[in-house]
C-alpha cells in the first residue's frame, strides 16, 4: 500500500516544487527590470552615467529626482496637468462607452454589428496619422492648447477598446436580473443606472484603468496640442529633462523619469486589482 | 417588456459614441484622404495631384522595405506572444495564492506605458551603460559588451524581448479567463478516461479557448502592424534604415520631412492593409468554425 | 463600495474639467518663448535677466530638441504660435522660405549691434534680402583633447594636431598606451553630432557638402574622401571604441568624461561641464583640423531668435531681440554664465579672460561655416539620413567611394524637391 502511494506522492511533490520554482523564476524575470531602474534612479548622477555600469548604487542619492522635480515650472504642475487630461479622458470614455456597450449588448437593431465595427475600427488606424488633421481642426475651434482638447484626442484612442470591454461586460450579466428589474417597473435608463451599472463595475474599472494609463503616458499628441510650458504634461517633461546637447542622455534623470511615470500606474493597478482583473476575466472572453 | 426593448432605444444609447466617432475620427479621416491626394506640406503649399502619392508609394523602395519589416515583425512576434501567453495561462490558471501572485506580477508590465518600457529597455540594452551586457559579461556568456542596435538581428531580438516582457501578461489574462470558464467537469472526465496533461491541453483546453485565441491573435497582430514607439526609442530606424516600421515611416514623412500629403497616402494604404488582413482572418476563422 | 467608485469617477471627471479650465488660461502680460531643451539653460539665464529689469515678463517653454521643428511647423500652420521662438539656426532657410517668420529688416538693419553679430547668424537669418532673425545662444564645434593622455603618449600637450594626418598619428600613439585607451571618439549613429564635428574637417579642406538646390554640387571637392578615409583607418586600427558605432549621441559627452579618450570633436558647451563634473581631466581646446594646417574650421551653430507670424506680442518680442544684442545682455546673460556671445566683438571679454579655452572657442567662430540649405532635417538630422548612412557605410563598412556616391545622389534628390 505504502509502496503504491509513495512514487505518486514523490511525483506530485516534485511537480509542485518545479511549479513553485517556475513561478518564482518568472516573477523575478518580470520584476527585475523595474527594480534595476529603481536602483539606478537612486544613484548619483555621475554614477548613473558610469561605463561599465554598477548593479546597485554605491551611494544612495535623490539628486536625479531633485532634477526632475525642479525642472522648469516644477514637477507638481506637470502632474496636475497630466491628471487633468487623464481625468477628463476617463470621464469621456465612460460617458460614451457605458451606454454604447449597454445598447450593443442588450438591444437588437438594424446594422448593429456594422455600427459596432464602425466604432471599433479606429483601432486599425495609426492614430499618429490623425493627429495633424485633428490639431488643425482644434486650432480652428479654439480647442488647441487646452487639456479638454488633449483629453478628446486621448478618448479617440481609447474609445474602441472601452466600447469592446463594456459590451462584453454587459453581455456577461444574466438576462434574468435585468428582466426582473423591468417587472419591478424600472424603465430602461433607470435599470441601467441602478441595476446594471453596479454589476458591470469590473468592466467600468478596467476601462478607467486603461484610459488612465493611456492618457498618463501619451507623448506625441500632448506635445503637438499643448503650447505652453505651464500646460505641459509629464511625458513632455521627461523627454526634455533627460536630453542634453547633441542628444546626450542623462541616464539618472531618465531612470527617475521612468519611475515617476510607472509608479502611479502600478499604484492604481494594485489598488484596483481585484476589479479589473476580474473585469477582463468576465468581460473580454467572448 | 418588449416595449422597453425597442430597437430605437438601443440605437439611442449608441448615438453619443457614434456622434463622437463621426466628428473626431471619421471627419479627420476624410480630411486625411483629401490630403493624400494633394502634395500638402507642413511648410505650406500643396495642390491637388490626384493619385500621384499612391503611385509614388507603390514605387518607393523604402516604403516596401518598411512594410516587409513590419510584416516580418508581426509574423514573428504574434505566435511568440500567443504561445507564451497560453503557456503562462496554463501555469497560472488555478486560483491558489502563488499562481494568483504570479499572474499579477506577469501582468504588471502591461500597466506601465509603452514609452516608459521602451526607455527602460533602451537603457538596459545600451552598449555602454546597460545592465544586460554587464550581466552577460559577468556570466561569461559573451566576452565583450554587445552593441545590440547596430545589427538588425540583435536589435530585432532586443525589441522582441522587451515587447514580450511588456505585453505577454495581457494575452495570459485573456487565456486564463477562457480556461477558467471551461469548467471542471470536462477536465475531470478526461482525467478519468486516462488522458495525460498535454493530451488534455491539446484536446480540451485549446479547442475550447478557440474564440479567445483568435481574438487575442487579431488584436496582437493589429498592434504589431501599428508598432512605432519601441522602434523610435530603441533603434531610431537603424542600422541604415533597416528597422523602420510602416508607422515610423509615415511619421518620418509627415512629421520630419513635412510631407503631409505623402504621409497621409501611406497611412491610408497601411489602414487598408490592416483592414484586409483582419477581415481575412475573421472570415477564415468563421469558416473553419462552421466546418 | 461600488457606488463609491462610480461617484468617485464622476468627481474625478469634474475635477479634471475644473483643472483644465483653470490651467488653460495664462497671465495676460506674459510673453512666451519656445526654446530647445538643449538650449534651455542659456535661454533661462537670458529670460531671468530680462525679467529682473522689465515690466513685461517672458516665460520659457521648453520643447524637446528633435520635436522642435515639427512643433513649430504644425503650430504656424494652425495659427497657434508663441510670441518668440528660438531654434537651431540651420532650419532658418526652410522657415524663411515658408513665410513663417515676421520681417525684422527695419529694426535689425538700424541696430548697430546686429552688424557685430557672427557672420553665420547674419547669413542664416537673411532670405531674399530681408532679415528674419538673429543670433541668440550660439555654439561652435572644436576639438577636445586630453592633455594628460597626450603627455603619457609622449606628445606635446600644447601642440594638438593641425592636420588629418597628425590627428591619425596622435590617435595611434594614444591607443598604444593600452587596450582600453582610445585615440578618438565620435557618435557613430548620430547625424547631427557629426555634421557638427566631422563636416568642418571636410569643408575646411575645401569641400562643398550640402546642395542648396537641385543644381548645386553635393559632397564635392577635397576633404570628403580624405576625412572619411582617416576615420575609417582609425576605426580599423582600433583607435575608436566599438561602442562608437551604436551611439546615437546618448553618450556624446559621457565617453570623454571617462578619461580614456584622447581626442573628440565637441562643442563649447563641454568646457563648463568638464570643469564642473570632472576637474581631474586636464583638457585642451583646439580647432578641428583639415587636410592642411591652414584648413582648420568649425561649425558655427546654436540657436537663432525670431518672431513667428501671428505672434500676439510682436512689439515686445522685437524689444526683446533688440535687448539681447546689447552689451548688458550678451555679457551678463551669456558670457558670465560661460556661454558664447553671438557678437564677435565681445569674444574677448572680462569673463572669458579667466579661462583662455573660451577665447579659443570664441575665435573658432571666426573661422567657421554654417550650411545654408533647405530640408536640412531630411539630409542630415533625421534617422538614417543620407549624411549618416554615408558616414556609417564609409567608416564602419569600409566602402568609402560607394558611400559618397550613394549619399550624393540622395542629397541631390532631396534638394530638388
Amino acid at each position: 500500500m505504502s509502496v503504491a502511494v509513495q512514487p505518486s506522492q514523490k511525483r506530485t511533490s516534485f511537480k509542485r516544487l518545479a511549479f513553485n520554482v517556475a513561478c518564482i523564476l518568472i516573477c523575478t524575470v518580470m520584476l527585475a527590470p523595474l527594480l534595476m531602474s529603481l536602483s539606478a534612479s537612486l544613484k548619483s548622477p555621475s554614477e548613473a552615467n558610469l561605463v561599465p555600469p554598477t548593479y546597485l548604487p554605491s551611494v544612495y542619492s535623490l539628486a536625479n529626482y531633485a532634477k526632475v522635480f525642479n525642472y522648469q515650472v516644477g514637477l507638481v504642475t506637470y502632474v496636475w496637468n497630466s491628471l487633468a487630461a487623464a481625468g477628463l479622458s476617463i470621464a469621456m470614455c465612460l460617458m460614451l462607452s457605458v451606454p454604447a456597450g449597454y445598447g450593443l449588448a442588450r438591444y437588437n437593431f438594424r446594422f448593429k454589428e456594422a455600427w459596432f465595427l464602425f466604432l471599433v475600427a479606429t483601432m486599425m488606424l495609426p492614430f499618429q496619422a490623425l493627429l495633424i488633421p485633428l490639431y488643425l481642426m482644434f486650432a480652428k475651434i479654439g480647442l488647441a492648447n487646452s487639456h479638454i482638447g488633449l483629453a478628446l484626442v486621448h478618448t479617440v484612442i481609447q474609445l474602441p477598446f472601452s466600447i469592446y470591454i463594456m459590451r462584453n461586460s454587459f453581455e456577461g450579466v444574466p438576462k434574468e436580473i435585468e428582466d426582473a428589474s423591468y417587472v419591478d417597473g424600472c424603465r430602461s435608463f433607470t435599470s441601467l443606472r441602478r441595476v446594471m451599472l453596479p454589476l458591470v463595475m469590473p468592466g467600468v474599472v478596467t476601462v478607467a484603468l486603461f484610459a488612465f494609463i493611456n492618457s498618463w503616458n501619451e507623448f506625441l499628441a500632448a506635445l503637438i496640442f499643448l503650447n505652453n510650458e505651464k500646460a505641459f504634461t509629464v511625458p513632455i517633461l521627461l523627454v526634455s529633462v533627460r536630453t542634453g546637447i547633441q542628444g546626450a542622455v542623462d541616464w539618472g534623470a531618465l531612470q527617475a523619469g521612468v519611475m515617476l511615470s510607472v509608479v502611479p500606474c502600478i499604484a492604481i493597478y494594485l489598488l484596483l486589482q481585484r476589479y479589473y482583473v476580474s473585469g477582463l476575466l468576465s468581460g473580454a472572453v467572448k | 417588456m418588449s416595449l422597453t426593448h425597442r430597437p430605437s432605444t438601443g440605437f439611442a444609447y449608441l448615438l453619443p459614441a457614434i456622434a463622437f466617432t463621426a466628428v473626431f475620427v471619421l471627419y479627420p479621416l476624410l480630411q486625411l484622404v483629401y490630403f493624400s491626394m494633394t502634395d500638402k506640406s507642413l511648410m505650406g503649399g500643396g495642390g491637388y495631384i490626384g493619385i500621384a502619392n499612391y503611385v509614388r508609394a507603390f514605387n518607393d523602395k523604402a516604403f516596401w522595405q518598411a512594410l516587409r519589416f513590419t510584416l516580418l515583425y508581426t509574423a514573428f512576434l504574434t505566435p511568440l506572444l500567443m504561445g507564451l501567453g497560453f503557456l503562462l495561462a496554463l501555469l497560472t490558471m488555478r486560483n491558489s495564492p502563488l499562481p494568483k501572485l504570479t499572474r499579477g506580477i506577469i501582468f504588471l508590465p502591461v500597466v506601465i506605458g509603452l514609452g516608459s518600457s521602451s526607455l527602460l529597455w533602451f537603457w538596459l540594452f545600451d552598449q555602454q551603460v546597460g545592465l544586460v551586457n554587464r550581466l552577460l559579461v559577468d556570466l561569461h556568456i559573451i566576452a565583450q559588451p554587445l552593441a545590440w542596435f547596430t545589427a538588425v538581428g540583435t536589435g530585432f531580438m532586443a525589441i522582441c524581448f522587451s515587447i514580450t516582457w511588456k505585453v505577454v501578461g495581457f494575452a495570459m489574462i485573456l487565456f486564463v479567463a477562457a480556461l477558467q470558464s471551461i469548467g471542471q467537469e470536462m477536465e475531470e472526465a478526461a482525467i478519468i478516461d486516462g488522458a495525460s496533461y498535454w493530451q488534455r491541453v491539446w484536446r480540451i483546453f485549446i479547442p475550447l479557448s478557440r474564440r479567445t485565441l483568435l481574438m487575442a491573435t487579431l488584436i496582437s497582430a493589429i498592434g504589431s502592424m501599428l508598432a512605432f514607439d519601441q522602434f523610435y526609442i530603441m533603434t531610431g530606424g537603424g542600422p541604415r534604415g533597416q528597422t523602420f516600421t510602416t508607422v515610423y515611416f509615415v511619421y518620418q514623412n509627415s512629421f520630419v520631412f513635412f510631407k503631409l500629403g505623402y504621409g497621409a497616402a501611406l497611412s491610408i494604404i497601411l489602414a487598408a492593409i490592416i483592414l484586409a488582413g483582419s477581415t481575412l482572418q475573421v472570415w477564415l476563422s468563421r469558416r473553419s468554425a462552421g466546418s | 463600495m461600488k457606488s463609491f467608485t462610480v461617484s468617485n469617477l464622476m468627481k474625478c471627471g469634474l475635477a479634471g474639467a475644473a483643472l483644465a479650465l483653470f490651467s488653460a488660461s495664462a497671465k495676460a502680460d506674459d510673453i512666451n518663448i519656445w526654446a530647445r531643451s538643449s538650449a534651455a539653460n542659456a535661454v533661462n539665464h537670458m529670460a531671468d535677466l530680462w525679467n529682473t529689469t522689465h515690466k513685461d515678463k517672458i516665460a520659457v517653454t521648453v520643447i524637446p530638441d528633435n520635436q522642435m521643428v515639427t512643433k513649430l511647423a504644425t503650430s504656424v500652420t494652425a495659427g497657434d504660435v508663441p510670441d518668440l521662438i528660438s531654434f537651431d539656426l540651420i532650419y532658418m532657410p526652410d522657415f524663411m522660405k515658408a513665410g513663417y517668420l515676421i520681417d525684422l529688416t527695419k529694426e535689425l538693419s538700424a541696430d548697430p549691434n546686429q552688424a557685430k553679430v557672427a557672420k553665420a547668424f547674419r547669413e542664416l537669418g537673411t532670405f531674399e534680402g530681408k532679415i528674419y532673425g538673429t543670433g541668440f545662444t550660439p555654439d561652435v564645434s572644436i576639438l577636445l583633447y586630453n592633455k594628460g593622455l597626450f603627455k603619457k603618449a609622449g606628445l606635446d600637450p600644447e601642440k594638438p594636431p593641425t592636420t588629418l594626418a597628425e590627428l591619425k598619428d596622435d590617435a595611434a600613439k594614444i591607443h598604444a598606451l593600452g587596450p582600453d585607451i582610445y585615440g578618438y571618439y565620435f557618435s557613430g549613429n548620430c547625424g547631427g553630432c557629426n555634421i557638427f564635428t566631422v563636416a568642418p574637417m571636410m569643408w575646411g579642406s575645401g569641400a562643398h557638402l550640402l546642395p542648396a538646390n537641385g543644381q548645386d554640387k553635393a559632397l564635392d571637392g577635397p576633404g570628403v574622401k580624405e576625412v572619411l578615409q582617416t576615420f575609417q583607418d582609425m576605426w580599423k586600427g582600433g583607435m575608436v571604441p566599438a561602442s562608437a558605432q551604436a551611439d546615437t549621441g546618448a553618450n556624446f559627452q559621457a565617453t570623454f568624461e571617462t578619461g580614456k579618450i584622447g581626442m573628440q570633436g565637441s562643442g563649447g558647451f563641454a568646457i563648463a561641464a568638464l570643469k564642473d563634473k570632472h576637474p581631474e581631466i586636464d583638457f585642451g581646446i583646439a580647432y578641428l583640423p583639415g587636410i592642411k594646417a591652414e584648413n582648420a574650421s568649425s561649425f558655427v551653430g546654436g540657436d537663432v531668435i525670431a518672431v513667428p507670424k501671428g505672434s500676439k506680442h510682436a512689439d515686445i518680442a522685437k524689444a526683446f531681440i533688440a535687448w539681447e544684442l546689447t552689451d548688458d545682455a550678451q555679457l551678463n546673460g551669456l558670457a558670465k554664465n560661460n556661454i558664447l556671445p553671438s557678437r564677435t566683438d565681445l569674444a574677448d571679454n572680462q569673463f572669458f579672460k579667466a579661462e583662455p579655452r573660451y577665447v579659443t572657442t570664441a575665435k573658432a567662430v571666426g573661422i567657421g561655416q554654417t550650411p545654408w540649405v533647405f530640408h536640412f532635417n531630411d539630409m542630415v538630422n533625421s534617422d538614417s539620413s543620407p549624411w549618416l548612412q554615408m558616414l556609417q557605410t564609409a567608416i564602419f563598412d569600409g566602402k568609402v567611394d560607394d558611400a559618397i556616391a550613394a549619399a550624393r545622389e540622395s542629397l541631390k534628390s532631396i534638394a530638388s524637391n
